[in-house]
């Protein structure tokens, strides 16, 4: 414990931290609302569009997020149209797009020489933070919670029921744009650190957990933002003792949470 | 009195099936119209289309953008994590506010003390009875204060008191100047009802105005 505390001291660990637990925070917000509209898989899909992202700009020798940051927002646009206008193949199209893209990105990292360099963006890396890492992390991740405490009510209202809202005159589609663009940017800003194979976890698991427990909207966003800082603490501590990526300890102790939660904290 | 609803010569269509064709209908403050006709008749067509749900493919819609709609079957997941205040207060939100006033959650506590749910405001909706639900619609559809008020087989699935309820409910609201817009499928079966007018309907037209 104390050599743990100890390594808070180096500036790669507290940059980690900081950039990780406001990751954590946002992700497991948004992730409540992308697990009841049933978008459980988009953070999957548009992570790997982000790891050929990667992998084209370090061929390119281009700054990663120049490229990531528009081409995932970018696919998040086309993939919630095609699960909007083709409801039965959204999940195909999440499938299609994220195999494509990973293929892609290995195809790009083997041609270009930095294969090498891909196994911190694809299983996550603290080393890999750098000041402008956390910086665009926590801008990012004020950014999200920020629009989403300004859209709660709007949120939770088209969450439960789009077309009650569709009656009441709210304009769904505008804000379905809105979800995608923060899912990517949360997308683009976990991975650096849990890496693109697992960033959708971050976004997923503590929504799944929190829901066993949660009696309403309010307390269900409140408890999986806790969930997930909790997770990404121990699981940054685990990913120090046992020497593993940091994006693996964060999924093991969220994946542990879900299953603690799951034995005794049942609904009734 | 000023015009709340105006459908003129207006056609729907689920793909090739025409599902309306040239209904017209006008509801000025204060208005009841019952809507009745056999199953498939195009009733809840109808109610989609003035609420906005269903596009017009031929016809004219003109509304009062302060509209509350009771659909026949909620299209929300039964199973969702929200407490009956949480659900009721939605119907307050309108396009340009994001935040709910005091004045909002009056309304909301007003509305669910009127329909008899007071009692259940903390309790999960997964947790109710489909009579439940349905007054927790209901509430959510009054608190909203709309000029027009949609409803679409309100009486399902709520018991004799419940009835008496909601229609001592509409009938302060169309007192004050609120139209309603009522689907029922039979409208002899219901008991105490507020006088308007009756339309019938048939294959997606209108046969009588009464």
């Amino acid at each position: 414990m104390n050599d743990f505390l100890g390594l808070i001291t180096y500036p790669f660990v507290y940059r980690a931290l900081i950039a990780g637990a406001m990751i954590s925070v946002c992700a497991a917000v948004l992730g409540v609302v992308l697990v009841l509209r049933h978008y459980s898989l988009i953070g999957h899909g548009l992570s790997e569009i982000g790891f050929a992202s990667l992998s084209l700009s370090s061929a390119l020798g281009i700054p990663p997020m120049y490229i990531a940051t528009p081409s995932v927002i970018a696919a998040s646009f086309i993939i919630i149209h095609i699960s909007r206008k083709h409801e039965t193949s959204g999940d195909t199209a999440i499938a299609v797009a994220s195999s494509a893209a990973l293929a892609l990105g290995i195809a790009v990292s083997s041609l270009s020489g930095t294969a090498s360099n891909m196994s911190a963006y694809l299983f996550g890396s603290v080393l890999a933070v750098s000041d402008a890492d956390m910086w665009l992390a926590v801008v990012l991740s004020a950014a999200v919670i920020g629009a989403f405490i300004v859209l709660y009510n709007r949120l939770f209202l088209i969450t439960y029921s789009e077309p009650y809202a569709r009656s009441l005159g709210i304009n769904t589609a505008m804000y379905q744009v809105i979800i995608s663009v923060l899912t990517a940017l949360v997308v683009v800003a976990g991975m650096r650190i849990t890496g693109t194979l697992l960033i959708s976890g971050v976004i997923i698991l503590p929504a799944v957990s929190a829901r066993i427990i949660a009696r309403g909207f309010r307390s269900l966003v409140i408890i999986a933002g806790a969930v997930s800082l909790v997770a990404f603490i121990a699981g940054l501590g685990l990913s120090f003792v046992v020497n593993i990526p940091a994006g693996a300890g964060v999924i093991i102790a969220n994946a542990a949470i879900l299953i603690i939660t799951r034995i005794f904290g049942g609904r009734p | 009195m000023s015009e709340i609803l105006r459908l003129t010569e207006a056609y729907v269509k689920y793909g090739d099936i025409p599902a309306l064709s040239g209904v017209s209908l006008t509801a000025k403050q204060g208005d009841m119209i019952f809507i009745t006709g056999a199953n498939g008749s195009g009733k809840s067509t109808l109610t989609k289309a003035i609420a906005g749900l269903l596009p017009l493919s031929a016809g004219t819609l003109t509304r009062t953008p302060r509209m509350s709609y009771v659909p026949q079957y909620e299209e929300g997941d039964r199973d969702f994590p929200a407490s009956v205040r949480e659900i009721v207060l939605t119907g307050t939100q309108r396009p340009g506010n994001f935040f709910h006033t005091k004045a909002d959650r009056q309304h909301a506590e007003a509305a669910m003390n009127a329909l008899g749910i007071s009692g259940l405001a903390d309790s999960e909706i997964r947790t109710l009875s489909g009579g439940q639900l349905r007054r927790v619609f209901l509430a959510r559809a009054v608190c909203g204060q709309p000029e027009l008020l949609l409803l679409d087989e309100p009486c399902a699935g709520l018991d004799a008191q419940t009835h008496e309820t909601l229609f001592t409910i509409l009938r302060g609201m169309l007192a004050e100047g609120c139209a309603v817009v009522m689907v029922t499928h039979d409208i002899s079966d219901i008991d105490g009802i507020p006088e308007g007018r009756v339309i019938r309907i048939s294959a997606g037209r209108i046969l009588t105005h009464e």
